[in-house]
């Protein structure tokens, strides 16, 4: 798997094919929705930003003093003076300069060593489980798409940006919504109506044609309410050199996607949860290079995304989790690159984060395979920004998980 | 004979790319049984097939130096082998007098999933094409040895960089998870031991010329599944082909594009015993049985360029002279599925992932731009109150739902969009 899926990714095993249909809403009740109820000042909202093809952590986070990382990976290894020092053992990206300034706020919590039980080296199973959020029962819905569905109806509460819907938000019954970054265009006139009559499920339907239907609708629904805030400039990011907002990530679809984010909290968009990826962390070779662009383009993305942000009343509000599926293989491959792995890191973004490490830094010296042991489990992750940030009860959405983890 | 629609029906959108103009209420005169071997025998000669040209696209050498004239010349020729290289093969999927040869070789595309997008030469990216079509309908076993040997896949999966003196697992683990075993058949250490045996293949990126090279092969024994021995890559691709998981896996790809991507291959089904000689043609057969095809739950939505092709082949239109071959494959790119450019080694998505809100805009869109270039004459020529009734058997559709004929009446007098909607609908979306 390389190059990969700017675009969603979405796995052979199928999470992303079960997710079922949501009741009929009429357009004027969405449109009357979005326009009466905003979502209220002070409501958390959530930012997942899924990194794909295994986000290598060790040279994220890189234990600087260890000789054992040096001596593991000469050819891909960063040197002490090169990190961005977290403290006298840890150290960032030299690209992730974005991200080390809010850390230097206390607005950034590392969690290391992140994953699961038994970790799966599939891209593809890995993702599914990290998605899934249920690593022991393999449910075939996503964790927040099981939320969205604990909560009351409304297309417009959970959102991914793209064409294709991930599984992380696909339900049983009910899923989130996908909007492509050029927004929609729908039909209008008597044509228009006509689609609008293709888009009712029926009876006779079977799942996939009541899905087809849905589509039809959702695109109706959908655009009516985001498309005129789609035409607004997105929120200025004033306290960024513009010479470097220009050109810090501007061009890359990540940014893209947080600016059609950005715009659509500041016009209160009732939406809880977002959805954003950025592909290309498949680094079997050649690594160095292409994996410090692109931690340098999510870097750069988020932090002109919090300053836009920071601009609006929902500055405060916004929390970004930013995960992969797998770390990589801590010795590196004659390719100046690495293999798939198992744990690493997980950033939670915000005014609302306590700010610091959580978990364990794996050890480089007791390796189970050659991979790192998991020392933190996502669950407690997510049980925290279920409970904490969503006001939900985690155990029901995480098929019975009970811990979790307090970043907020 | 009603189930008899039905399969036909089904025949024609899984295992070809839809009918042609008249080809459905023909097949139903036909009946089922003549018309599934007819449209699972492919004939000697394809006339239509064979007026195909081939493209133009040559071994460009390597990519000239920064700042060179040759550099330019270079880009601007691959640019062009890059966008006539799908057109092509859209050419051939929507053109060809038979379908199922092309219908296959897509499978197989999105099996081996192999993206230009790392490759960045067309050249190998054609030949790799070759090779699947070649073997499309023959023997899986010799698809694999050629596949060993592809100079695109070996570069995708860092094959190149396999040596004794450090593995590279990437084509050892896909391998096993998408080409032959289906995941977790095999242990991580399985993984590293096949990436040991399948060291010392070297790529050369724009020719996709592969050459074993002695000195960069690990000669040291492997265990593989069980099995000690010096493994090279024929060796090691010969045992994971003889294994019965292999016959599983590969019945379980076919039944998750061709007959269900929800409900999953029976346990008592008859397509593994049907792969035991790795004969593509007879797990089709199996696939293809009345009990399997007859089952009403086993639907599945077209892919964009699944329904793309079927669009065309019924309005009679060549992908390569629609206007313009740039705006085709950006209404591909919108759909999110473009032929040489799968998203990742695991292939395309299935079913509900093509049914976003946004595809849903994209398709009305391409359906729009399709038709104006094409010939509506035989549809303008009947009644309007008969036309829904006679385009449910032009498009091969099962039965318009009581939904969809409401809508379709409100543009009963207008062809275009009569025709926009109907190849829109949920019931020609998805193959029911």
């Amino acid at each position: 798997m390389d190059t990969l899926t700017r675009r969603k990714f979405l796995q052979l095993s199928g999470a992303a094919t079960v997710g079922a249909v949501a009741p009929m809403l009429t357009l004027d009740e969405i449109a009357a929705a979005a326009a009466t109820r905003p979502l209220p000042l002070g409501t958390p909202i959530l930012i997942m930003v899924t990194l794909y093809g295994g986000n290598d952590g060790l040279n994220t986070i890189v234990p600087y003093t260890d000789p054992i990382y040096y001596s593991s990976r000469p050819d891909i290894s960063y040197a002490p003076e090169k990190v961005l020092k977290l403290d006298d053992q840890l150290g960032l990206n030299p690209a992730m300069t974005g991200i080390k300034s809010m850390w230097d706020q206390k607005k950034v919590a590392i969690v290391r060593g992140v994953g699961y039980p038994r970790p799966d080296h599939s891209h593809f199973t890995s993702m599914a489980i990290w998605q899934s959020g249920a690593p022991v029962s393999r449910l075939n819905s996503g964790w927040l798409g099981r939320w969205v569905e604990s909560q009351e109806l409304d297309p417009m509460l959970a959102i991914s940006l793209g064409s294709v819907l991930p599984p992380l938000l696909v339900g049983e019954k009910r899923s989130g919504s996908v909007l492509p970054l050029g927004g929609l265009v729908i039909p209008t006139g008597a044509f228009g109506k006509d689609c609008q009559k293709l888009s009712q499920v029926v009876s006779t339907d079977n799942k996939l044609m009541a899905a087809a239907a849905t589509s039809m609708r959702d695109l109706f629904t959908v655009s009516s309410t985001v498309t005129p805030i789609l035409k607004m400039p997105a929120p200025v990011a004033d306290d960024l050199p513009t010479a470097n907002g220009g050109n810090a990530g501007g061009d890359s679809n990540l940014s893209q996607q947080l600016d059609v984010v950005a715009k659509l909290i500041a016009a209160g968009s009732p939406t809880r949860v977002w959805s954003v990826s950025l592909g290309g962390f498949d680094t079997h070779a050649n690594e160095a290079n292409a994996q410090a662009a692109l931690l340098g383009t999510v870097s750069a993305a988020l932090t002109r995304f919090a300053s836009q942000m920071k601009n609006t009343t929902r500055g405060k509000d916004i929390v970004t989790m930013v995960y992969s599926e797998f770390g990589r293989r801590v010795k590196g491959n004659a390719s100046q690159g690495t293999d798939h792995g198992t744990a690493g890191p997980v950033f939670l973004i915000g005014d609302r984060v306590k700010g610091g490490f959580y978990g364990d830094q794996p050890s480089l010296s007791k390796l189970i395979g050659g991979d790192l042991a998991v020392t933190s489990d996502f669950r407690d992750i997510y049980a925290a920004v279920l409970e904490d940030l969503l006001k939900t009860p985690a155990e029901k959405v995480l098929a019975g998980w009970k811990s979790k983890g307090q970043y907020f | 004979m009603e189930t008899d629609r039905l399969e036909i029906a089904r025949l024609y959108h899984r295992f070809g790319f839809g009918p042609r103009p008249g080809e459905f209420k023909a097949a139903l005169a036909n009946g089922l049984s003549a018309t599934k071997t007819s449209l699972l025998s492919v004939p000697t000669d394809d006339l239509a097939a064979a007026q195909i040209a081939e493209p133009n696209i040559t071994n460009l050498g390597p990519r000239p130096g920064q700042n060179t004239s040759a550099l330019i010349e270079f880009n601007i020729a691959l640019r062009q082998q890059s966008r006539d290289l799908p057109t092509w093969w859209l050419d051939r999927m929507v053109l060809s007098d038979h379908a199922l040869t092309e219908r296959m070789t897509w499978f197989w595309h999105g099996h081996w999933a192999t993206s230009i997008s790392k490759i960045n030469f067309a050249y190998p990216m054609y030949l790799q094409n070759q090779t699947l079509r070649k073997h499309a309908l023959g023997n899986f076993k010799d698809m694999s040895f050629a596949m060993l040997n592809d100079g695109a896949l070996q570069d995708w999966l860092d094959g190149g960089a396999n040596t004794v003196k450090a593995p590279n697992e990437n084509l050892a683990r896909e391998l096993m998870e998408l080409f032959l075993l289906g995941v977790n058949r095999y242990t991580e250490n399985d993984v590293r031991e096949l990436a040991r045996s399948l060291t010392g293949y070297q790529v050369e990126p724009w020719s996709g010329k592969v050459v074993f090279n002695s000195k960069r092969f690990d000669a040291n024994s492997k265990t593989i599944l069980g099995s000690s021995a010096n493994f090279d890559g024929p060796k090691a691709t010969a045992l994971l082909l003889s294994q019965t998981d292999c016959a599983k896996f590969i019945s379980e790809r076919i039944w998750f594009r061709f007959i269900s991507s929800t409900n999953g291959l029976p346990a008592d089904n008859a397509l593994e015993s049907a792969f035991v000689g790795r004969d593509i043609k007879s797990i089709l057969l199996a696939a293809t049985d009345s009990k399997i095809l007859g089952d009403v739950n086993n639907s599945v939505v077209k892919a964009p360029v699944e329904w793309f092709a079927s669009v065309a082949r019924y309005l009679k239109l060549t992908p390569s002279a629609l206007k313009t071959q740039a705006q085709l494959l950006s209404y591909l790119d919108k759909l999110a599925q473009v032929p040489f450019n799968p998203p990742n080694v695991g292939g395309w998505p299935t079913d509900e992932s093509w049914l976003s809100s946004a595809s849903a805009q994209y398709r009305l869109q391409f359906a729009g731009w399709l038709i104006k270039q094409a010939d509506l004459s035989a549809l303008t020529a009947i009644a309007p109150n008969k036309r829904v009734v006679w385009l449910q058997d032009e498009l091969g559709v099962l039965a318009f739902s009581n939904r969809t004929r409401i809508a379709l009446d409100g543009e009963k007098n207008n062809p275009v969009q009569l025709l926009q909607l109907a190849i829109c609908s949920p019931e020609y979306v998805v193959s029911a």
